[in-house]
């Protein structure tokens, strides 16, 4: 029963090597198979480990925890575990019609399944930065399986870029290992105490999060994200924006408790404040429906970062609910723009129009993704929202700064709600495996919205104490999406030369990399605050 | 070997990739920062006068080996990206006839 982590890992890569090797289509149901027993198993080990918390760590082959492999499961990794393999089945749901007869798409598919599900139980310094490797090495893979011009372009961009990224990361974990001689992550947490030397943890922790940075595309350092996420098949968009960027925020949570350097918390604040607005202006001027959705991945993942880099214990919670709930509605979203696409065949938001006249169903469930992320009460994004903003709310800035980004949100999903209306002659090409899948997500954003403290309870143990559907939040939401129709009326609609620039910006390489040195300077002169 | 040598050539490559303009040399200067890590790492786990760590043997000074296990792994996972990320540029060169940065992200289609 202990040894259940090892099979979560090693099922999905065994099973996407037969479904390659063999390579027959009857063969390719495999990937159902193996949905269905790696869910069953986590279900028992999460039973397991509630009764007897003690066999939460098992460390491979025996070895001392201080040099051999350790993974460990905590509250975090559970939930995250249930996650992952709850939007991999859907997405398999999603994309087998199209693909089962492509054995070497479902072999990457399940393979990165395996590596992720490594990531999230690692205990291990050096296993995360190789781990993070191999999703980035796949999921390049992923993003040009269409090998069109585009997407290797894109594809090539995502890889230099985050490679370059994992290499800080490297340097980092050489302090930490010259400083403790062990890169157990258990081990250097009851010892980190000890070390009186500021200047080097400093170092070490900067050096981190400028990996993991670049990883969860930042402000300064996000400019992989809209390339890849906009090039990739779409049920590959759906992965990577509802997950594979997840990813980094996971290890920075890691990361950051093992560290625990409050002097960092109101830098990552304030960088989480500003990748949400420039997501948001970058997502208005956009035209592109999946950029759109790929900006918008950016502006959540800094208010996902705004609450996790607060102290209080509420704010912290929502900002990791928050994650969830972004890749439950980002991937129905990015899948139902997968369809629109396909349809249409074409990608402006501006000329796709009459989408509820040919596909009135997959409408209805991409109206719920977009009440979702835009915070419309009873709907998983509003209660994440308003557990984030609960903990702000004393600070009268920080709150309107939040009241602000929540408008801009509204704004550009008014002006990505233009494509319902019209009049269309298409017919809707939607299959009914597509329907089924984005059902099964509608559904999981009523109810994460409606039965939230349930979730909160079970997964994480805490209980979530404030009244979160009062009439004031409520009607904090109709004035926003009233403020947003009446801002995209005069403003968005005209198409102003401000947001033409904006849109035919194009960031080169080496800015980019500019911007990645540049993001660890300020990193540095913000560590000078607190020696 | 100094632990300085390593430094200078991660920065080099830093400043490389900071400056070039072409796919191929920014390839390598992501090298050049791996190799100057990996070399760093090296560094640290070497004494002088140490010997191999072989249990059985009287020895009194030895090499701490992890480093060079864990830079095994770095080093293949830098040759399959550097292998991937030249693929990618021959099929990059074969979309749009060129290998500057600015010539590809500027064309369309």
């Amino acid at each position: 029963m202990e040894y259940i982590p090892l099979y979560l890992i090693f099922i999905p890569i065994i099973s996407s090597m037969i479904i390659y090797l063999f390579n027959l289509r009857i063969i390719n149901y495999l990937i159902f198979i193996t949905q269905a027993t790696i869910s069953v198993l986590m279900i028992k080990y999460f039973l397991f480990i509630n009764k007897n918390p003690q066999f939460a760590s098992i460390t491979i082959g025996g070895w001392d925890k201080r040099i051999g492999i350790e993974l460990k499961n905590d509250v975090y990794s559970i939930a995250f575990i249930f996650l992952t393999i709850f939007i991999w089945t859907i997405v398999s749901i999603y994309c087998f019609d199209k693909r089962k007869n492509d054995a070497k798409f479902l072999f990457f598919l399940l393979f990165l399944e395996g590596a992720f599900l490594a990531l999230l139980q690692t205990n291990d310094l050096f296993n995360l930065f190789v781990l993070i490797e191999i999703i980035s090495i796949i999921s390049t893979i992923l993003i040009i399986f269409k090998k069109d011009g585009f997407a290797v372009r894109a594809g090539l961009y995502y890889l230099l870029f985050n490679s370059i990224g994992s290499i800080f990361y490297l340097l980092g974990m050489i302090i930490i290992y010259n400083i403790f001689g062990t890169l157990n992550i258990d081990v250097i947490k009851h010892h980190i105490h000890l070390i009186d030397n500021d200047l080097i943890i400093h170092a070490a922790f900067i050096l981190m999060m400028s990996a993991i940075g670049v990883k969860s595309a930042l402000f300064p350092v996000f400019t992989w994200l809209p390339k890849a996420h906009g090039a990739a098949p779409s049920s590959i968009s759906a992965l990577l924006s509802g997950l594979i960027v997840k990813s980094g925020l996971y290890v920075m949570i890691k990361v950051d408790h093992l560290f625990n350097l409050y002097t960092f918390k109101e830098y990552f604040f304030i960088l989480g404040f500003f990748s949400a607005i420039i997501g948001i202006l970058f997502a208005l001027s956009q035209k592109d429906i999946k950029q759109i959705l790929a900006y918008h991945t950016i502006s959540q993942i800094g208010i996902i970062l705004m609450g996790l880099s607060t102290i209080n214990q509420i704010t912290f919670y929502g900002g990791l609910y928050h994650i969830i709930n972004h890749a439950l509605f980002k991937s129905l979203l990015f899948l139902g723009a997968g369809m629109i696409i396909r349809t249409y065949n074409i990608r402006r938001v501006t000329e796709i129009r009459g989408v509820f006249k040919t596909m009135p169903l997959t409408s209805i469930f991409i109206i719920v993704g977009m009440l979702s992320i835009t915070g419309a009460p009873f709907f998983n994004g509003f209660i994440s929202k308003s557990l984030i903003v609960h903990g702000l709310k004393e600070q009268t800035f920080i709150y309107f700064l939040f009241f602000i980004i929540n408008i801009g949100t509204a704004t550009s999903f008014i002006k990505f709600s233009q494509i319902f209306f019209g009049k269309s002659k298409l017919k809707g090409q939607a299959t009914i495996n597509e329907k089924i899948a984005l059902f099964i997500l509608s559904i999981a954003c009523i109810t994460l919205g409606l039965h939230f403290n349930y979730f909160n309870q079970y997964l994480f143990h805490v209980e979530s104490p404030v009244v979160i559907l009062d009439l004031y939040n409520i009607m904090t939401y109709f004035i926003t999406i009233i403020i947003g129709f009446i801002l995209y009326q005069t403003i968005i609609k005209k198409d102003y030369l401000v947001f033409k620039k904006i849109r035919h910006m194009h960031i080169t390489f080496e800015t980019t990399n500019y911007l990645l040195v540049l993001y660890i300077f300020t990193m540095i002169l913000w560590s000078f605050k607190a020696l | 070997m100094n632990p300085i040598l390593s430094f200078i050539i991660i920065l080099i490559g830093i400043y490389g990739i900071c400056t070039s303009k072409h796919i191929i040399k920014s390839i390598v200067c992501f090298n050049l920062i791996q190799t100057g890590t990996i070399l760093l790492f090296l560094n640290l786990g070497y004494s002088e006068e140490g010997h191999i760590p072989i249990i059985g043997e009287q020895i009194e000074k030895i090499v701490d080996p992890i480093p060079q296990a864990l830079m095994i792994t770095t080093i293949v996972i830098g040759s399959t990206i550097t292998a991937l990320a030249l693929i990618l540029s021959i099929k990059i060169f074969h979309y749009y006839g060129s290998l500057y940065w600015k010539v590809v992200f500027d064309r369309e289609g």
